[in-house]
């Protein structure tokens, strides 16, 4: 009995590696490949029979991307967007969050469920109007205007993911520090936020890969190099260089390393906070 | 030091009432225990007498202050809490003189004040660590540490034991009684067990539904309970309860029930209304006794339960379950006839119809 | 002497800077019973402004003629005309189809296979950990690198997908997946799936954590397979938090046209045009905002009934 029980235990374990493993490849493989692609010559890229690895390392390509296609603008403009994005959230949303999480007043429950429900809202809905809007106010094609626009879906977001973190840390805490002399905006930063720091990270880190990645709103919203943000403009070189592979495969890692970096850094806090996030919700 | 008056004190969450018209005195020194079952507004009383929560109606005096309209931070009230509340991101020393670092005490008064009670709490060594590295008892000695380091007016505690192990409680309930007579602060204590609110409180305010069932001395709730609720919520094992019909009798009024009749001899209360009636007697487990007495009841053995000290016996006396709480030696059989004295001075009549002591 | 103490730390302003002190004046403003409510404001605001108001914008403009490159008549009301001319608009329809198909086939292959591997990494393997790092990357990555490492890697001349399926044997030359009618839209559910599976792995990762594990050693002794235990102990309790994942990637599905306008544009022919991508080419393309607002309108009614459909039935399921 106990023989059987261990073997078919062997067996799903040799299936699950087989599985994981495979899913694994699957999924690094094709920046396994992106990588190697970008630093192959062109002829080692568009060619007659299938060059796997690269017969002569080059740094041609990021070189290329870097001097001829604008692209140090673009990131930047990506920077300045993510970061106004991440302000925004951080200062609206952090208070919002911890309202939240902290009082029981008339209306938090449809105001929450409305803050989710937005969500669902089509984003082409929202992008034509804004489109409109940002236009009359003088914010299309800028930075600001952009991290705004991004704000619409990101802030909800924001909001329900650093909830988990706040209900995560007792109410017990504040009642503590108020009769310890705190009064509630002093328990509020002096003992939840350094509680949730954890969270607090990993919630805006969350929300500025969304941004650093985010493509439709800053196609319509963008429409000069002084805004654009890079993925806008990688998409550009498609149709502006003929094969222009070697370069959107450096381009495609230059963009992702910050992202890579940033997951790899509070990954676990973060995937903590999705599910929290989506399951409350 | 200071004394606390709880006058009318109401709150409702929309329609539902969790407290009514609450009205309490506790002397200068006095130590009143909020004992209730889960849900019979006891933590928020609490709570608004922290001021952490607003009331619906009503008063709260501390000394001759009304304190309404006064922050917590003002109410010179310190709180342990059931999860005992410790700042996680702060060393033991910093979280017992967070108050007087927000009362902007300098920093060598402060120093001192941690110190003595960290010795009189016996902590002095673990003053340098987070809470996240302490025992369950020690957290709960840092948490009452925060709470005398600033002498204040009134001690709150919110279930304070009811996370530690069996061994632990006994123990810190003990320390909490010695502290209480030594620094001799008025005091409010919730809780949910009784023995904790029997041992400690110079008064007990029994809870249900937001009412008070009884206020009282712990040795009134204990031998004279106010209605059927706080009798069978007090003591362990709990108050059996006969039904019988009460009558007049040979000597006196009898009570009888399904098996026979019971001599009530005794008796301390005026019953005469009562006579004809139905009633409920309430017999504690152990105002029973092997053997025949003045007064006597005979019933058939259920159940035998050796505990070491006791043997907690059921028996059915004409269908209505008993527990007797007999001698260590005492072991019946169950099937066994067994008959049993009653210390019938200890009985209390209860009212069937309303559940309170006639 | 104590008590002196304490309350002499609290007194009320003691001099004019303290009564301005703007952090005293917050300190007392938290103490208000309204301190909530301020706490929400400036997001609400935000909200109100970029979403509600856009969104009500949005439907107004459904009933308005509004092209940006024709600004003669710009704004006038012209009632469900955009409405009459979707109903007669072969493409609205075929884009409808293609949504459904769409949403359908990348939600069963995203759950299938994120279910799988979450049940795998719940094995709690050696090595798990790194694996399920590995797993989740392509979550992260943005829809323009994902898109084109996979146009790349699919490509008609270059792709090494096409050299190692010739390779193996199982293609006879190089095949341009995106060109063909007949795959595009298989292929580019493919990518889609592959883009976004770590989603549902993760949600079910937490589900699963959440399972008490005496259910799995009373079926053990009960004598339940492992596929009877999956049936009848984690796909049940499971069933909110799919319900949950479910929902979410429909919107996100529905909603967001960005990898079929980096991979496809809707094409070959109209083979991969689904609704959002539709409207937003109305829109970005053609500067129809007025037929671009109408077409969103009815995506987001679609969704919503979607929604409260799919809530409600699973909550008729659970009792």
């Amino acid at each position: 009995m106990a023989q059987t029980r261990s073997g078919s235990n062997l067996i799903w374990n040799i299936l699950s590696y087989a599985v994981l493993i495979l899913l694994a490849v699957l999924s690094i493989g094709p920046l396994l490949w992106m990588l190697l692609t970008s630093f192959k010559v062109e002829d080692d890229i568009v060619t007659r029979t299938m060059v796997y690895l690269p017969t002569r390392f080059t740094l041609e390509n990021y070189i290329k991307l870097w001097n001829q296609s604008g692209y140090p603008v673009l990131v930047i403009n990506s920077l300045v967007t993510t970061t106004l994005t991440v302000a925004i959230c951080l200062f609206t949303g952090t208070i919002a969050s911890y309202a939240f999480s902290r009082f029981n007043f008339p209306g938090r429950t449809p105001l929450m469920l409305g803050y989710l429900v937005v969500r669902m809202f089509p984003a082409v809905l929202m992008i034509i109007p804004l489109f409109i809007v940002m236009r009359n106010l003088g914010l299309f094609d800028t930075s600001l205007g952009l991290a705004v626009a991004y704000t619409s879906f990101l802030l909800p977001l924001f909001v329900w993911m650093l909830k988990g973190f706040f209900d995560a840390a007792p109410t017990e805490l504040e009642s503590a520090a108020r009769i310890d002399g705190s009064t509630r905006i002093g328990a509020m930063f002096r003992i939840v936020i350094p509680i949730a720091r954890n969270g607090l990270v990993a919630t805006c880190v969350f929300v500025a890969i969304a941004a650093w990645n985010e493509y439709l709103f800053a196609l319509m919203l963008t429409s000069s190099t002084g805004s654009r943000t890079w993925p806008v403009g990688l998409q550009l070189m498609v149709g502006e260089f003929q094969l222009p592979w070697g370069m959107l495969a450096a381009g495609g890692i230059i963009s992702i390393i910050p992202v890579i970096v940033l997951f790899a850094l509070v990954q676990r806090v973060m995937v903590a906070g999705i599910t929290a996030g989506a399951v409350k919700g | 030091m200071a004394t606390l008056s709880i006058k009318g004190v109401r709150k409702s969450f929309g329609a539902v009432e969790v407290l009514n018209n609450i009205d309490i005195e506790v002397e200068d020194g006095g130590f009143l225990v909020l004992l209730g079952p889960s849900g019979c507004g006891k933590s928020t009383l609490l709570a608004i007498i922290a001021g952490l929560e607003p009331s619906s109606g009503g008063d709260i005096l501390i000394g001759d202050k009304n304190v309404n309209d006064v922050h917590p931070k003002d109410r010179n009230i310190a709180m342990v809490f059931q999860s005992y509340a410790l700042y996680p991101t702060m060393p033991v020393r910093r979280n017992i003189g967070f108050g007087l670092e927000m009362r902007k005490v300098d920093a060598k008064e402060r120093e001192a004040a941690v110190q003595r009670a960290a010795e009189l709490l016996q902590i002095e060594h673990l003053l340098d660590r987070k809470p996240g590295q302490l025992s369950g008892g020690q957290r709960q000695r840092v948490a009452m540490g925060r709470a005398i380091v600033r002498n204040p007016d009134l001690f709150l505690f919110d279930e304070p034991l009811s996370n530690l192990d069996a061994k632990l409680r006994v123990e810190m309930r003990t320390e909490i009684k010695r502290l209480h007579d030594r620094l001799g602060t008025t005091t409010v204590y919730v809780t949910h067990d009784q023995v904790e609110a029997l041992t400690l409180g110079t008064k007990v305010a029994v809870m249900k539904g937001g009412v008070i069932q009884q206020l009282a001395d712990p040795e009134t709730i204990y031998d004279r309970p106010a209605n059927m609720f706080v009798a069978g919520f007090i003591g362990s094992p709990t108050m059996n309860f006969l039904t019988g019909m009460l009558e007049h009798g040979d000597g006196g009024l009898v009570l009888r029930h399904a098996a026979g009749s019971l001599a009530l001899v005794g008796l301390e209360q005026d019953v005469a209304a009562f006579v004809g009636r139905e009633v409920v007697a309430g017999i504690r487990p152990e105002t029973l006794n092997a053997g025949q007495g003045a007064a006597g009841l005979q019933g058939i053995v259920d159940v035998v339960e050796p505990t070491g000290p006791d043997t907690m016996v059921i028996v059915s006396v004409g269908g209505q379950l008993l527990t007797a709480r007999l001698g260590p030696k005492v072991r019946p059989k169950p099937g066994d006839t067994l008959n049993l004295s009653v210390d019938t001075a200890a009985i209390n009549l209860f009212d069937p119809v309303t559940g309170n002591r006639i | 002497m104590s008590r002196g103490r304490a309350m002499a730390a609290l007194p009320p302003p003691r001099s004019t800077w303290d009564a301005i002190n703007p952090l005293r004046l917050l300190g007392e403003l938290s103490e208000t019973r309204y301190w909530m409510y301020l706490l929400l404001l400036p997001s609400a605001l935000l909200i109100t402004a970029i979403v509600l108001f856009p969104t009500v914008y949005g439907f107004q403009l459904s009933f308005t003629e509004m092209r940006l490159n024709r600004p003669a008549g710009n704004g006038a009301f012209v009632g469900l005309k955009h409405y009459q001319r979707m109903l007669a608009d072969p493409i609205f329809w075929l884009s409808l189809r293609n949504t459904a198909v769409w949403v359908t086939f990348s939600i069963l292959i995203e759950f299938v296979v994120g279910l799988v591997a979450a049940l795998a990494l719940n094995r709690n393997l050696w090595g798990g950990k790194v694996l399920a790092v590995l797993i989740l990357v392509p979550y992260f990555l943005p829809n323009v690198v994902a898109g084109n490492m996979w146009a790349l890697m699919l490509d008609s001349r270059v792709g090494v997908i096409n050299d190692i399926l010739v390779n193996i044997g199982l293609l006879q030359e190089y095949k341009a997946w995106f060109a063909d009618p007949n795959t595009a839209m298989a292929t580019a559910i493919f990518v889609e799936a592959w883009h976004s599976f770590p989603f549902f792995t993760l949600l079910i990762m937490a589900g699963l954590k959440g399972i008490p594990t005496d259910l799995y050693k009373a079926a053990d002794i009960d004598g339940a397979g492992a596929f009877a235990q999956l049936r009848l102990i984690t796909l049940p309790m499971l069933r909110t938090i799919i319900a949950a994942a479910v929902i979410l990637r429909v919107i996100g599905l529905v909603n967001s046209p960005d990898l079929l306008l980096i991979l496809t544009q809707g094409g070959p022919g109209r083979s991969t045009q689904v609704l959002s991508l539709y409207a937003f080419q109305n829109a970005y393309s053609d500067f129809n905002f007025g037929y671009a607002g109408a077409l969103s309108v009815v995506m987001f009614v679609l969704l919503m009934l979607f929604a409260w459909a799919y809530i409600r039935l699973s909550k008729v399921n659970q009792d």
